[in-house]
C-alpha cells in the first residue's frame, strides 16, 4: 500500500502546479477588467518581446450568435518562470476575457481535467511548461470530441467506453471485511496501468478511435488490463473481462501507432498493455482448439 | 455480454492468422524476389523456364501456398483497414462478401495458372 | 449541451506534420499493403497467359512477359514494387516484434532502421532491375 501512496503524491514537475503567489494575486486584483487593447488585438503591440508569450486560443460558443463561428483569439501573457499553459490560460481568462472557458481543477496533473491540444499534440495544460513550447502557443480543444464551448469538449463517449470494461474491482468469494492481499510482483505488474487519470488524451490522439466510434480506445483497454492482470480477481472474472476486450471493436482494432503511448501524461505504456491483452486473448482462444 | 458474440468465432482468429501468414510471407516473398529477379532475371523468363520450375512438386506447393496466404493476408488487411475507418452495418457486410468473392476468384484463377504452368490443359 | 461543435476530421489533414514515427510507419504500411494486394491481382492476370500457352503456343506467355520487360516504365515500376515490398517486409518484421512485446521502447528507431534498410536494399538492387532496359 505504501508504494501506491507514494506514487500518487509524486508529480513530474514539482512546484509547477502551485497557485500564483500572493504578490501576483494582488496585482491581478488591481488590473481586474482593465483589458489593455494591445493584449487581445494587436499582432505587433508591446506584447512581442521576450517577457510575454503569445497564445492563440480556439474560441467557440454556440449560445452567443456572434461566437458560433469558430475562431482563434490571441492573448499576450506576461511570462513567468515556471509558467504552465494552464497558468497562462488562467491569466488570460482572469485578466482579459472572463468568458474564456476551459476545465481545470487540481493543477498538478492528477485530476485529468485539462487535457488540451497544445501546439498539435495532446498534453495536460498544467504539466506543460510554456517555455518549452514554440511560440505562438496554439491551444485547441481535444480533437475527435465534440466541442461544447471554447476548450471544453464532450467527454461522455470517453466515459461510456471506460464504463464498458467494468472499471472496478470484482471478486466473487471474498467475505465481508476480508483483506485483499496482493503480491509485490503483481502490484508492480499493474503499477503503470493504475496511473490513468481519465484525461482522454490517448483517446483523442488515436487515429482508429477517431474513425471507428465503437473502438474501446486505449484508456478503456488499459483499464481492462489493470483488472485482468490483477491476481486478486478470480479466473472466471478474468475470462469475463477478456471476453469484453476481445470483441471486434476491442483490442484488435489497435494498429500499434503508438500515438496514445506518446501523449499519455502519466507515461503509461498503453500500446504495450494493449498488445499483452491481444496475446492473452489469443492464448485463451487457442486453448479451445 | 455473452449473447453479443459467439464463442465459436473468436475475433482474435483473424488477427492471429494475419500474423502467422505474415511470418510465412516474409520468407517466401523475399525468396520469390530473389529467385525471379536475381537468380533468374525477369526479362529472361520463358514459358519453358517457368514450366521447369513449376514441375518440381516442392516449388509448386510453395507457390500455391504463397498464393493462398498472400490472398488471405491482403484481403483481410483491406477489410481491417476499412473496419478501422468505421465501416459498419450493411455496407460492412457487402464489403465483406465482395472481398471474400474477390479472394476466392483470385485463388481459383491463381491455381489454374499454376496448373497451366506445369503444362496441364486448364482451358474451360 | 443542446449544441456542440463537431470539427470532424478537419484537424487530421493539418496534422500530418505532427505525426510521430509510429504513425508514419502505419501510414506507409497501409499504403504499401494496398499496392501489394493491387499488384497481386495484376500479377495473376498477366500470368494467366500461361493458360493458353500450356496447350498451344508458349510464345503467348513468353512474348507477353518479355515485351512487358522491354518497357522502361515497367522496369521503373518494378523498382517501385521492390521498395514497397521490402518496406512492407521489414516493417512487418518490426510489427511482429511489437506484437510479441519485444522492443516497444525502441519502436521509433526500428521504424527508421527499416526505412534506411529499405533504401539501401533498393539502391543496391537497381542495377539488376534496370539491366538491359536502357
Amino acid at each position: 500500500m505504501s508504494t501506491q501512496i507514494a506514487e500518487e503524491q509524486q508529480t513530474d514537475e514539482p512546484g509547477t502546479g502551485q497557485p500564483a503567489d500572493a504578490e501576483a494575486e494582488a496585482e491581478r486584483e488591481e488590473n481586474e477588467y482593465a483589458v489593455p487593447e494591445w493584449a487581445t488585438e494587436s499582432e505587433d503591440g508591446p506584447g512581442e518581446n521576450e517577457d510575454t508569450v503569445r497564445l492563440e486560443v480556439f474560441r467557440y460558443d454556440p449560445e452567443v450568435e456572434a461566437k458560433q463561428e469558430p475562431r482563434f483569439d490571441t492573448f499576450h501573457i506576461p511570462l513567468e518562470q515556471g509558467m504552465t499553459v494552464l497558468d497562462a490560460l488562467i491569466y488570460a481568462r482572469d485578466q482579459y476575457d472572463t468568458s474564456l472557458t476551459f476545465r481545470h481543477s487540481c493543477r498538478q496533473a492528477i485530476c485529468g481535467s485539462d487535457a488540451l491540444f497544445i501546439n498539435g499534440s495532446q498534453r495536460l495544460g498544467c504539466q506543460t511548461q510554456v517555455q518549452d513550447l514554440e511560440t505562438p502557443v496554439r491551444i485547441e480543444p481535444l480533437p475527435h470530441q465534440e466541442v461544447e464551448k471554447d476548450l471544453v469538449v464532450d467527454m461522455s463517449h470517453f466515459y461510456e467506453q471506460m464504463d464498458a470494461v467494468d472499471p472496478y474491482f470484482r471478486s466473487e468469494d471474498v467475505e465481508e471485511g476480508e483483506e485483499q492481499r496482493q503480491t509485490r510482483e503483481n502490484r508492480e505488474k499493474i503499477k503503470m496501468s493504475t496511473r490513468c487519470i481519465w484525461c482522454g488524451a490517448c483517446q483523442s490522439s488515436c487515429n482508429i478511435a477517431a474513425g471507428d466510434n465503437e473502438y474501446l480506445g486505449p484508456a478503456a483497454i488499459n483499464m481492462a488490463y489493470r483488472f485482468v492482470m490483477d491476481d486478486r480477481e478470480e479466473e472466471t472474472i478474468k475470462q469475463d473481462r477478456l471476453e469484453i476486450i476481445e470483441q471486434e471493436h476491442g483490442v484488435w482494432r489497435c494498429q500499434t501507432q503508438f500515438s496514445c503511448t506518446e501523449v499519455c501524461p502519466k507515461d503509461i505504456p498503453l500500446t504495450e498493455h494493449i498488445q499483452e491483452l491481444k496475446r492473452e486473448a489469443v492464448k485463451k482462444n487457442l486453448k479451445f482448439w | 455480454m455473452a449473447e453479443r458474440y459467439s464463442s465459436f468465432e473468436p475475433k482474435g482468429t483473424r488477427w492471429f492468422l494475419q500474423r502467422i501468414t505474415a511470418g510465412f510471407l516474409i520468407v517466401v516473398l523475399a525468396f520469390h524476389f530473389m529467385l525471379l529477379h536475381f537468380v533468374n532475371h525477369a526479362y529472361e523468363i520463358t514459358f519453358m523456364g517457368t514450366q521447369a520450375r513449376m514441375s518440381q512438386i516442392g516449388y509448386f506447393a510453395t507457390m500455391v501456398l504463397f498464393l493462398g496466404t498472400a490472398t488471405f493476408h491482403g484481403v483481410n488487411g483491406v477489410y481491417n483497414a476499412l473496419v478501422n475507418q468505421g465501416l459498419s452495418g450493411t455496407r460492412k457486410t457487402a464489403v465483406k462478401y465482395t472481398l471474400v468473392g474477390a479472394g476466392l476468384l483470385l485463388t481459383v484463377q491463381g491455381i489454374r495458372v499454376a496448373l497451366a504452368m506445369t503444362g496441364m490443359n486448364v482451358t474451360l | 449541451m443542446s449544441q456542440s461543435y463537431d470539427r470532424g476530421l478537419v484537424e487530421d489533414f493539418g496534422r500530418w506534420q505532427e505525426f510521430s514515427a509510429g504513425m508514419w510507419a502505419w501510414v506507409l504500411h497501409k499504403f504499401t499493403g494496398w499496392v501489394l494486394i493491387g499488384y497481386l491481382f495484376t500479377h495473376i492476370a498477366v500470368l494467366s497467359t500461361a493458360i493458353p500457352a500450356a496447350t498451344g503456343d508458349p510464345a503467348v506467355y513468353t512474348g507477353t512477359l518479355q515485351s512487358l520487360e522491354e518497357l522502361t516504365v515497367v522496369r521503373i515500376l518494378e523498382v517501385g514494387l521492390l521498395s514497397v515490398a521490402v518496406f512492407h517486409i521489414l516493417n512487418g518484421v518490426r510489427l511482429l516484434f511489437v506484437d510479441l512485446g519485444v522492443g516497444l521502447g525502441s519502436q521509433d528507431r526500428s521504424f527508421y532502421a527499416s526505412l534506411v534498410l529499405t533504401g539501401a536494399i533498393v539502391v543496391a538492387s537497381v542495377p539488376t532491375f534496370i539491366s538491359g532496359a536502357f
